[in-house]
């Protein structure tokens, strides 16, 4: 079953005087479950790709499914709504919120869906957080750990609302490169456990390896192989 | 619940920026309140401590045949039953004062003479009260019930100097009374106070029992009447209105017994009014079978109805004498009348009728006010539908309730320009016969408020231009809040919560720094005995008056102010673009 399904996306925006053509008519489909990694260099398309499949960003021309549901027609509350419960966010930066410490930024989404009880937000926090390994540091504000332990509460955020799909920019170019594997590991190990899609972007040959389906983009464009 | 915590701790993390353009709005709102219960406190002091005592909260004043020093009315009974079943009133004393030239050691000075009621129904709070306005330097205000001296008085510490007098010595005194007659007198000084209030200062203190025969007024007799009332603002208008009602006049009439020579007959005798316009409806309505009118217009003479002049056998030129009894003596009262005409009782007019003018009329009635008992119903009381009426003399004329300072003065100016023969009885509240003090706090609390406002205006672009740092600042943030599932009217609303409770912990500091400053001003005593400021001290004290609705009021407008500026940055900030946000550097 395709979770996300892109028909003849395109997406431009200006800069400066110019019209640049981000994604040129982009086709993909990504099956439920999937571990992808969408490759390419920088300038290549795969922040912006990201961008509109987490429906943060919005298409010029061309459809966008996610779960079977067109995004395009949605407006900002609906699409508000699809982000909070079926996508989760890892960013290359972490974006922690910095006045809210560890199990706090986990439980930050949950609080944001208002479905759950506090006992039942509190109890799949640490859950989350014991399964990045940080229970010990629960207590601790984003400025109080590394980069490969922000990410890690990253993870934790992202899949805090179990959904759908997880969207990864370059989770790992900020981390050294054994932090970066952990990461992907880690990533690798909740997509085996939680069944949870995982795409993420990346320009570094060695992340790839953790991929079990690569897409290539390049100018804008999905490369065949 | 989660948008407040996140606003609170937001505001700690810019903590000098916050710190700084908090302690500003803190100056603006410790400015404020200051500067609000600064002036609350001058009309407390004006009103409550000072017109509370001088007029009270509602007054009725007389003047007797217009004469500006005549503050008398003759029948005490009547005014006090107007007032005694008034549930709101917390005391009502009679008010009685008058210039006196009084002669020291050596030294001479005017003074005012006030009555004092030190005796009947007085508290000991209130005695405190009075203890508390009027510093007693030697002496107390219970020896002015001294029997064992001669009038005795508390005078001001100044007038004591100015008299070179001090405590037991006697002044001597001059004045005319409210009749103009010349008089004098002893007065012992039993007591001196200080008083920072100079209009004070040349006040001297008589036992109002005494002072009261001792200006002329008999025990019949009441002078102004001061009313305390209990929540004044809520009830002094009503409570005035209802007095008023009340003390709504009727015809005024001597019923009594007209004698000439041998032969008696019953009569009542009514004044008529004496204006131009008056006189000449009642030359109309006259229908004369004797003399002429004009002596008695003319105050010379009384007009008698035909069957009355028949039944005393008199006409023109004759005189009579009226008998009549008297309503607080024993002793009945008579008047010698001058028979000038003698008329039909046509019209409604009462058969054994004397007319005459007002001015001779309220002579007779004022001085030895009538009795009237009447069971058999003799007299001759027309109702108000009656043509006569119009004509005739009330027992008083009662004033119209006034509303503003300016309509009170109107109303006083125009009475001078009147010639009025009867009794004026005026109801009103210090709310209107001082509406200026009230409107100079509105205007106070005007110039306060621009200045802070101003003041506000400068701030409120700080908080604008913070938020818009802020924003600029956490532009990545809003971003990945967005991208999570933030709403936008969330993102909008938690920089408006971050800007009101910045507002509202620095309005609460204001207000604490300024019950700070007003408890430091307080500390200070100043001596400004000789200076008319002196009298807005509360014992050598600057007084400040908070209102809990007053600071209430400033800290909503200030509040309401900083989240109506902070409202358009959070709703840009709101309104970002999550992917654009995200990609946002500093």
């Amino acid at each position: 079953m395709n979770i996300i399904e892109i028909r003849g996306l395109k997406k431009d925006y200006p800069l400066g005087d110019t019209l640049v053509n981000a994604l040129r008519g982009v086709d993909v489909t990504v099956e439920s479950g999937e571990f992808m990694s969408i490759v390419g260099p920088s300038g290549s398309g795969k922040t912006t790709l990201l961008n509109v499949i987490g429906c943060i960003d919005f298409a010029t021309e061309g459809s966008v499914q996610i779960g079977g549901r067109e995004i395009t027609a949605m407006n900002d509350r609906q699409i508000t709504d699809l982000r909070l419960h079926k996508i989760g966010f890892i960013f290359q930066t972490f974006n922690l919120i910095p006045v809210l410490d560890v199990v706090e930024n986990v439980e930050f989404p949950l609080l944001l869906m208002k479905s759950l009880s506090r006992s039942e937000i509190r109890k799949r926090a640490d859950r989350l957080i014991a399964e990045v390994g940080l229970q010990s540091f629960a207590k601790h504000r984003p400025s109080e750990l590394s980069g490969g332990q922000r990410q890690r509460v990253a993870i934790a955020r992202a899949l805090v609302t179990n959904p759908d799909i997880v969207l990864a920019d370059e989770p790992t170019a900020n981390l050294d490169s054994v932090t970066g594997a952990s990461i992907l590991e880690l990533m690798k190990d909740m997509n085996t456990q939680e069944k949870t899609t995982f795409v993420f972007s990346t320009h570094d040959a060695n992340v790839l390896k953790y991929a079990r389906r690569i897409v290539k983009i390049h100018d804008g464009l999905i490369s065949p192989n | 619940m989660l948008l407040v915590q996140l606003s609170l701790r937001n505001l700690l993390r810019q903590k000098r920026r916050n710190v700084l353009l908090g302690t500003a709005m803190a100056i603006g709102v410790m400015i404020l309140v200051v500067a609000n219960s600064f002036s609350h406190g001058i009309s407390d002091i004006i009103f409550n401590r000072i017109m509370r005592y001088v007029t009270g909260h509602v007054t009725i004043r007389f003047n007797e045949k217009g004469g500006i020093h005549r503050e008398i009315f003759r029948d005490r009974d009547r005014v006090w039953a107007a007032v005694k079943d008034e549930p709101d009133i917390e005391r009502a004393e009679e008010a009685v004062g008058f210039f006196m030239r009084a002669i020291g050691n050596g030294k001479a000075d005017n003074i005012i003479l006030v009555g004092a009621n030190t005796k009947i129904g007085v508290t000991k709070k209130e005695l405190k009260e009075l203890e508390e306005s009027f510093h007693m330097i030697e002496g107390g205000w219970k020896e002015l019930e001294k029997t064992t001296v001669e009038n005795p008085i508390i005078v001001s510490e100044e007038k004591a100097r100015t008299l070179n007098v001090k405590k037991n010595d006697v002044l001597r005194v001059r004045f005319r009374n409210m009749f103009g007659q010349d008089q004098a007198a002893r007065l012992t000084i039993v007591g001196i106070m200080r008083n920072d209030n100079i209009f004070m200062q040349p006040v001297c203190f008589l036992e109002l029992s005494n002072a009261k025969p001792l200006l002329g007024y008999r025990p019949s007799d009441t002078g102004t009447i001061n009313i305390r009332v209990k929540d004044p603002q809520k009830n002094a208008r009503a409570i005035a209105d209802r007095i008023h009602d009340r003390l709504k006049p009727r015809l005024a009439l001597i019923g009594g017994t007209l004698v000439h020579g041998a032969l008696r007959s019953e009569a009542t005798v009514l004044g008529f009014k004496s204006d131009d316009d008056s006189q000449a409806a009642l030359a109309k309505k006259l229908t004369l079978t004797d003399g002429s009118l004009d002596p008695a217009m003319k105050k010379d003479g009384v007009i008698l109805t035909s069957p009355l002049a028949r039944a005393l056998k008199v006409r023109e030129g004759d005189t009579v004498e009226l008998h009549y009894d008297r309503k607080f003596n024993e002793q009945g009262a008579s008047r010698i009348l001058r028979v000038s005409a003698v008329c039909e009782p046509t019209d409604g007019l009462g058969e054994n009728v004397v007319l005459m003018n007002e001015d001779k009329f309220y002579d007779a009635f004022y001085e030895d006010w009538p009795k009237n008992d009447d069971p058999q119903g003799r007299l001759f009381r027309p109702d108000e539908r009656n043509s006569w009426v119009p004509l005739l003399a009330p027992e008083w004329i009662l004033l119209k309730r006034t509303n503003t300072t300016d309509d009170y003065i109107k109303k006083y100016r125009d009475l001078g320009k009147m010639k009025l023969k009867a009794t004026t009885v005026d109801v009103s509240t210090m709310y209107e016969t001082a509406s200026d003090i009230l409107k100079l706090e509105g205007v106070l609390n005007l110039i306060t408020l621009s200045a802070v406002l101003v003041l506000f205006f400068i701030i409120l672009l700080g908080v604008i231009n913070t938020l818009r740092m802020t924003i600029r600042e956490r532009t990545r943030e809003i971003g990945t809040i967005r991208a999570i599932g933030m709403r936008r009217e969330d993102v909008r609303n938690m920089f408006i919560l971050e800007t009101f409770f910045l507002t509202l912990f620095s309005a609460s500091i204001g207000v604490m720094a300024g019950f700070g400053v007003m408890g430091l001003l307080s500390r200070f005593t100043f001596h400004m005995s000789d200076n008319p400021f002196g009298m807005l001290l509360v014992n050598g004290h600057v007084y400040f008056l908070p209102t809990f609705l007053g600071i209430a009021g400033n800290v909503l407008l200030i509040v309401a102010i900083a989240v109506i500026t902070a409202y358009f940055p959070a709703r840009r900030a709101a309104d970002l673009s999550p992917a654009k946000a995200l990609g946002h550097f500093e």
